[in-house]
């Protein structure tokens, strides 16, 4: 999976020096990177790397305090109502938890996107929800609600959501958490499948590492806010860089201590 | 509105350039038009460069129709984009799928 | 720390505390605001922008929020008025002015009490109900789900609870004025020794069309009150279970707090 893809098209999602903050905390600290057409990108960061704040920035979900986020070549930020919707048509999102609706069956759910966005005919939306439940071997399954699903199909079920409208970008955040290894794998092969058919850019955000070997074409690796490195899976294997080593073999990082800053935090506040 | 010629007993429709939501249903229609005609339906997919899966999802009630009507119905041409498309939701497998008309003409009837 | 920073630290907190619960509550009333102009924006443009509010939707909320409301309302209601109607014949007989009793039950059922059980009963039932599913959907990134797919969770959240209770609520406030009235006139009929039709007559007789307008009016703004503080308190829930019980329990206690204070305001203001 480790082809060069540095020119392999137009670049999709940009992200141009994006900080952000929640409260005065900084959360993301100058983050550059962007996803190219047809490439699968994962973002892989532990817990607290801000990888999942990163994607809910490529999202649109909030607006960055410096630095731009583009899709498409477009400021998202400065999209007004009919563009947004727009760009909006060409994303998919599959999230964590599924966010399936629960009060609507798995076929409804996947419906959904085509029935506000679209006028075509029931008949042809409903084979068109069939076939993406067909791709993420949900067939059959149509007629449930989502609280009958098992983890593993949830996840199915958000991507054949996801990927109703034929998005251009298609965006799965932490595919394989909470699955088991065999389901994961499984997941993981969909993904593959997914972007030979159709070409279209994937970023996934993971904290597994063997998820990310296996699918990524090119790896942002996330930590505390920063990006520390941007590289092929053969890139990242042989990274040099300590914390990157650190995260790869799972070592418990010994946290280095800046005693100026230690103490400001234990003390900050009080009085 | 997508050209259809009548060949060797066959609609052939022809489909082109981006066949996605905003033109799939004319796809739709025209398909379901000849059909409901009773006539032999190959919908010529070589000048598509794109197909998304609202235009698949019209050829598969083509295909649905034609086959409750005892009517053939099959693809001929199928690019290799559309092939990908196809692939994914193992489409491939179900539609009748021929290189051209004669390579139909020459496969003998069915249907 | 030194005392003198001590004593500083008091009451600057204090105020700083005021200033921070005031800024938020000031929040809370701009978000209500918008959450009521965009859900109006949806239900009246909707359409034009080819994303109309589903009439489906509305229905369901329609029955969760009026029809399933009917029971409990028929009985408080009916208490309400059989209770009025005793206070008032007790308190009443002392000063000789029974028959006072039935004209008082009128107007003040009409003007004032059916109305509030609507929406005390629509706020218990509906306020906790609406805020725990928006609540949910928030933490589940339901909401987050539907913006990324481009709909408005203004448009498929919110408007459809608004529609319905702008028109339940002025229906179960006539049902509730209704039993209220017939609840009274179990009791009086049988310590007063009149008939039904006497009174009935005496009922109607007092009434003014002004006065059902007035309950109406109220209805309405208690239907608005209920939907913005309970899908306000929904969408800003968070903190697993736990975050979602305080929201709910929010939501109910300032859906009933601010239709009470809603009323009292009216009151005040119609009947000069």
């Amino acid at each position: 999976m480790s082809v060069n893809t540095q020119q392999q098209g137009s670049p999709v999602v940009e992200v141009r020096n994006l900080v952000t903050y929640y409260g005065t905390r900084k959360i993301l600290d100058d983050i550059s990177m962007n996803v190219c057409e047809g490439e699968i990108m994962v973002i892989m960061g532990g817990s607290g790397s801000g990888k999942s704040t990163l994607l809910r920035y490529m999202l649109g979900l909030h607006r960055p305090d410096e630095g731009e986020v583009r899709l498409f070549g477009r400021d998202i930020s400065r999209l007004g109502g009919r563009e947004w919707q727009e760009v909006r048509r060409r994303i998919g999102v599959a999230f964590q938890g599924g966010a399936l609706f629960n009060s609507m069956t798995v076929g409804e759910n996947v419906r959904l996107p085509l029935r506000e966005h679209t006028r075509l005919d029931e008949n042809t939306m409903r084979i068109m929800s069939r076939m993406k439940l067909e791709v993420v071997n949900l067939s059959g399954f149509e007629h449930l609600m989502p609280a009958q699903l098992s983890g593993g199909m949830v996840k199915r079920a958000a991507l054949a959501r996801a990927l109703v409208m034929d998005p251009e970008i298609l965006f799965f955040d932490e595919p394989s958490a909470g699955l088991d290894p065999v389901v994961a794998a499984d997941l993981d092969k969909l993904i593959l499948r997914i972007r030979d058919a159709t070409r279209v850019a994937i970023v996934v955000v993971t904290h597994e590492l063997e998820s990310a070997f296996e699918i990524a074409d090119r790896i942002t690796v996330l930590d505390r806010g920063r990006i520390l490195m941007i590289g092929t899976v053969d890139e990242v294997r042989n990274s040099d860089n300590a914390r990157v080593r650190n995260l790869l073999s799972r070592t418990s990082e010994d946290i280095e201590v800046d005693a100026e800053d230690y103490l400001q935090r234990l003390t900050e506040g009080a009085d | 509105m997508y050209p259809v010629e009548e060949k060797q007993g066959f609609s052939v429709v022809c489909l082109h350039g981006e066949v996605d939501l905003s033109n799939s249903p004319e796809a739709r229609r025209t398909i379901l038009n000849c059909l409901k005609k009773l006539r032999h339906v190959m919908v010529d997919l070589s000048a598509v460069e794109y197909i998304d899966s609202s235009g698949v999802a019209s050829l598969v009630e083509g295909f649905q129709y034609a086959r409750s009507n005892n009517l053939e119905f099959g693809l001929i041409g199928v690019s290799e984009a559309a092939m990908g498309v196809l692939r994914l939701a193992r489409l491939d497998q179900v539609f009748h799928i021929y290189p051209s008309l004669d390579d139909r003409l020459g496969n003998g009837s069915r249907g | 720390m030194a005392a003198g920073v001590e004593r500083h630290n008091g009451p600057q907190r204090l105020i700083e505390g005021v200033g921070r619960r005031f800024v938020a509550g000031v929040e809370e009333f701009g978000y209500g605001g918008t959450l009521l102009v965009e859900s109006l924006f949806w239900l009246l443009l909707g359409r034009w922008f080819r994303q109309p509010v589903r009439l489906p939707a509305v229905a369901e909320e329609m029955m969760s929020i009026g029809v399933r409301a009917i029971p409990v309302l028929v009985i408080l209601a009916f208490a309400n008025g059989a209770m009025m109607a005793m206070q008032g014949i007790y308190t009443l007989r002392d000063f000789g002015a029974e028959s006072h009793v039935v004209p008082g039950i009128a107007m003040s059922v009409v003007r004032e009490f059916g109305v509030l059980i609507a929406g005390i009963v629509v706020a218990g039932r509906s306020g906790s109900a609406i805020a725990a599913r928006i609540g949910t959907m928030q933490m589940a990134q339901e909401v987050d789900a539907l913006r990324v797919m481009g709909i408005s969770p203004v448009r498929y959240l919110v408007a459809p609870v608004l529609a319905a209770m702008l028109l339940m609520m002025p229906a179960l406030t006539v049902l509730a004025n209704c039993l209220a009235i017939v609840g009274g006139g179990v009791f009086s009929v049988m310590e007063l020794h009149i008939g039904w039709v006497t009174y009935f007559d005496r009922v109607l007789a007092v009434l003014s069309s002004d006065d059902i307008a007035q309950g109406m009016i109220k209805s309405l703004v208690f239907g608005v009150l209920i939907t913005l503080v309970a899908t306000a308190n929904g969408f800003s829930a968070s903190g697993g279970a736990e975050g979602l019980g305080r929201a709910t329990t929010r939501s109910v206690v300032l859906c009933i707090s601010a239709i009470v204070v809603a009323d009292m305001i009216f009151t005040f203001f119609l009947s000069r």
